[in-house]
């Protein structure tokens, strides 16, 4: 990366640290009790948590007719849950992979978090369709194993099974970027850790040194590892696209899907970082490490996803007006005049409108009303997959078979029960690993630190420096 | 280092040299009628006014998009992009000649465009073109083009582009010009997504009338970005052979064969949306869209994926392609080429479709449609793989186009010297 930073750019790590502090900073999270907040936090997540093993036990117990799925609407709150969290995980990876390969330095402040992050919604997220089959322990039929069932073989031609490969190795591809970042910053706090704890982080941490070679074969698999993820972040929202899109269900077959899928995905992603982080630094005392700054960066990659999605909105009704079939075009009345137009309503109000605010600087940087639309997307978003889901399939081709669908108290207990699960996982993982990057937050201190760019920047001859150097070019044109 | 560019006279007679042989090409094209009314002068002219125009356009998409992600890396060099996008006012021009015809019913490029088609009582009554009257009509496609095309130019690239060279001479450290047009830039986003979705679909879609893809505008658009960073890469390439451009290393070079690799596989990701989609759910209306170009342009069907894929894919993979220039400008030539035949394939078969039917409806007595033989087509020269005349209308177009750019690169200094972020691209390294 260029040592030579504009005038212009804005410091990304304030408080005038120091690498010592930095690590100080970081490390100290996991080495200190909980304070009060965070066991409320806890005692409250494992609570949710319960609630949801009791609807998962009651479901299976009693079978998936504990659901409120009937004859035509075979998908409900499990598939647009399933779908909304998939969404959510697809941030981590795209912070951590394209972000990196586009090389922004503010990703190393939300990186670790974000694919934690990310971790866990695939986790939360797998937990409906594995549900649905209704006898989970069944579920290992689904992969395609050299197996004793005789001719019975999985449907190679469906994109649900797709969507089964896809996201096992969307996960795995995470899980491994994840943990690849986290052994330096393992090492560092085994480093500063005595006894059991020392042992048990040594082991984690694989045994690093920070010798050469291991920095060097380390940045070596960040890159390779960057590469896959790309085209892996692009393809597990493209295919959970494909599992409607394959389909002659209007509404659900248009081409412009795929895309707008992986959009909407980052769009309600980026917005479950921020509802984290904007938590997480406040209860951490983080906020030289996720600055202002990176919450308006986030915010404007929000702003923009948002607005790809809208786009993609009016393009599928202007389409469907455009392509003069009246069953797409009553598939789209249906969503904004229908039966569930609130949901439509919802939907549009929360992920296409509401975030134009953030065309206006002093909102993309202020914190309370960043929280609030985050918290806003979030609920838009899981309103586009209602809306894509269930509006569609109230109102088929048969109109005999015309419903109406809500859940049962089950089908809410299990999506509440996945909050319990993602905020226990994350809950646990600020306790045991760094929150934030310590390496990669060290390696743009001299780029980004607010002693060296920026304002106040002390270490005034640096920028100066470079400041001058911009400036080369402008000197020998001023002497022809 | 020499940053003021000089177009000499050489390279202009050179250039004019192609655009005769262009306007020679094109006029010849109009004495072929093999396929009737003239068929194949117009789709040659929209073609190609629609492939140029569109790389001006996605050039100022591009440095509105860079300049508000706050990128560094690109600014030494983006004078070439600011000379792009002054060819929209050309391209306006030429699209006119297109709105003139649709008047005049000079061609039938469109099938919406012809008499009666709204009509009930008239034999030509199309219900399904009826129900798109409101979007697909000569007023749209008239003030829609000229609304839109003057909009870019007028009211963001002119603009964007005077304060960008004011800002070599009146530039400050409180960078007042650099906040000026990121305001432009952001304000040029959202309308350059809307406006450029409506033009595609009436330039380009609307020539298989009952067809429609939700995903159209994006796919072409992506192929407009291909085209413009290929071209982009091959005019630095050449300007730094004249000496000029010193600062731009192959750092950035390397940068451009990224993005080069990795939009030629998002071109190939959204191609494959687009066909995968509509294969798989085999809906007639519109998998024809297809079938008529797999079965009768196979040629054209497969050369695009093997240009605009297989070989990219394969030549950029690894590191060292993306600094060598012989290779990057093999690759840059594969995919340039590569994408204008994309969008002779998105072109040309619709139009030669709507040729023959509008002949068969005006020669066929009981207004019966006259249905072509079924069965593979044969070979139609300018329709089934570009001919020479074709190549040379080609040439005849890059050439005005590189005429305009290079006349606007001499007009300011290739390097725009007070821009904030000059300082980081000039010490750019991967």
């Amino acid at each position: 990366m260029s040592a030579v930073v504009s005038k212009i750019r804005e410091p990304l790590i304030t408080g005038g640290k120091s690498y010592h502090d930095i690590t100080e900073d970081l490390c100290s999270p996991t080495e200190s009790v909980p304070n009060a907040t965070w066991i409320f936090a806890f005692v409250a997540s494992v609570g949710l948590l319960t609630v949801g093993l009791f609807c998962i036990f009651w479901t299976i117990w009693f079978g998936i007719g504990a659901w409120n799925l009937n004859r035509t609407i075979g998908w409900g709150w499990d598939i647009t849950n399933f779908v909304w969290w998939i969404g959510i995980g697809h941030a981590g990876t795209l912070i951590s992979a394209i972000l990196l390969l586009f090389r922004q330095k503010w990703r190393t402040g939300v990186n670790r978090a974000a694919e934690a992050m990310t971790i866990f919604a695939v986790m939360c997220a797998g937990l409906f369709p594995a549900l649905h089959t209704g006898r989970p322990w069944f579920d290992f039929f689904m992969f395609p194993y050299p197996n004793s069932r005789g001719p019975l073989w999985v449907n190679f031609n469906s994109p649900l099974l797709w969507d089964l490969f896809a996201i096992s190795t969307y996960f795995t591809v995470s899980l491994l970027f994840w943990y690849t970042g986290l052994v330096p910053d393992f090492a560092t706090v085994r480093d500063r850790a005595t006894g059991l704890r020392k042992k048990i982080y040594n082991f984690l941490s694989f045994g690093w040194t920070g010798s050469a070679k291991h920095w060097q074969r380390w940045e070596y698999l960040s890159l390779v590892l960057a590469g896959l993820a790309t085209p892996l972040v692009l393809s597990v929202h493209t295919i959970v696209s494909f599992d409607f899109a394959t389909s002659v269900i209007p509404g659900w077959h248009t081409t412009i899907f795929p895309p707008y899928f992986v959009a909407g995905a980052v769009f309600s992603g980026f917005a479950m970082v921020l509802t984290l982080m904007i938590m997480t630094r406040k209860i951490l005392s983080l906020e030289d490490y996720i600055t202002i700054e990176h919450i308006e960066s986030m915010n404007k990659v929000i702003l923009c996803t948002g607005s790809i999605v809208g786009v993609a909105y009016l393009t599928e009704l202007f389409v469907a007006w455009y392509s003069g079939y009246v069953y797409e075009q009553f598939a789209f009345y249906n969503r904004a005049a229908g039966i569930y137009w609130w949901s439509y309503f919802g939907m549009m109000a929360c992920n296409v409108i509401s975030p134009q605010i953030f065309w206006i600087k002093k909102f993309r940087r202020n914190i309370f009303i960043t929280f609030f639309m985050s918290i806003f997307i979030n609920i838009g978003m899981w309103f586009e997959r209602f809306v894509i889901i269930a509006t569609t399939l109230a109102r088929d081709y048969l109109p005999s078979s015309w419903s109406y669908y809500y859940p049962t108290w089950v089908e809410m207990g299990i999506y509440i029960g996945t909050f319990g699960l993602f905020f226990v996982l994350f809950l646990l993982f600020t306790r045991v690993a760094p929150v934030v990057a310590i390496a990669e937050v060290k390696s743009i201190l001299k780029t980004g630190g607010d002693q060296y760019v920026g304002k106040n920047a002390t270490h005034a001859h640096h920028h100066a420096a470079s400041h001058d150097h911009g400036h080369d070019s402008h000197d020998d044109h001023h002497a022809h | 280092m020499n940053n003021q560019f000089t177009f000499e006279g050489k390279q202009r007679t050179t250039l004019i040299g192609f655009i005769i042989l262009g306007a020679i090409c094109l006029g010849l094209s109009f004495l072929d009628n093999t396929v009737p009314y003239h068929m194949r002068f117009w789709s040659n002219f929209l073609h190609n006014t629609v492939f140029f125009t569109g790389i001006s356009f996605i050039s100022l998409f591009v440095l509105a998009a860079f300049t508000t992600a706050y990128g560094g890396w690109y600014v030494v060099m983006k004078r070439v992009w600011e000379a792009y996008s002054q060819f929209l006012i050309v391209g306006l021009l030429l699209m006119l000649v297109i709105i003139a015809g649709v008047w005049g019913h000079f061609h039938h490029l469109y099938h919406w465009a012809a008499d009666g088609i709204t009509d009930p009582n008239s034999p030509a009554y199309d219900p399904i073109l009826a129900g798109k009257a409101g979007f697909l009509n000569k007023y749209w496609y008239t003030f829609g083009t000229i609304g839109f095309i003057g909009m870019w130019y007028f009211v963001f690239a002119v603009p964007m582009r005077r304060i960008s060279v004011a800002e070599d001479t009146e530039g400050t450290t409180d960078f007042e010009h650099h906040e000026r047009y990121r305001k432009f830039s952001a304000f040029f986003l959202p309308i350059a997504a809307f406006s450029s979705a409506a033009m595609i679909w009436q330039w380009v879609m609307s020539i298989d009338s009952h067809w429609y893809s939700t995903m159209f505008a994006w796919y072409s658009t992506a192929s407009w970005f291909v085209s413009a960073l290929a071209l982009t890469i091959m005019t630095i390439i050449w300007l730094k052979s004249k000496g000029y451009y010193e600062q731009v290393t192959d750092e950035h070079i390397h940068d451009l064969g990224k993005l080069l690799f990795a939009f030629s596989v998002f071109w190939t990701y959204l191609w494959f949306s687009q066909f995968m989609l509509i294969w798989y759910a085999n809906i007639g209306e519109e998998t024809i869209y297809f079938k008529e170009r797999v079965t009768n342009y196979p040629v054209l069907w497969y050369g695009n994926l093997v240009m605009n894929f297989v070989l990219p894919f394969l030549i950029l993979m690894r590191n060292s392609t993306k600094r060598k220039y012989g290779t990057l400008i093999l690759c840059c030539l594969l995919t340039f080429f590569g994408h204008w035949w994309d969008f002779f394939m998105m072109i040309k078969p619709g139009a030669k479709i709507n040729a023959d039917h509008a002949y068969h409806a005006a020669h066929s007595a009981g207004g019966d449609h006259g249905h072509a033989a079924h069965g593979v087509q044969g070979f139609v020269s300018g329709f089934t793989l570009p001919g020479f005349l074709e190549i040379g209308i080609f040439l005849g177009f890059l050439a005005l186009f590189l005429y305009v750019v290079l006349g606007q690169l001499a007009k300011a200094s290739l390097v725009p010297k007070n821009d904030p972020y000059l300082g980081e691209s000039l010490h750019h390294h991967v």
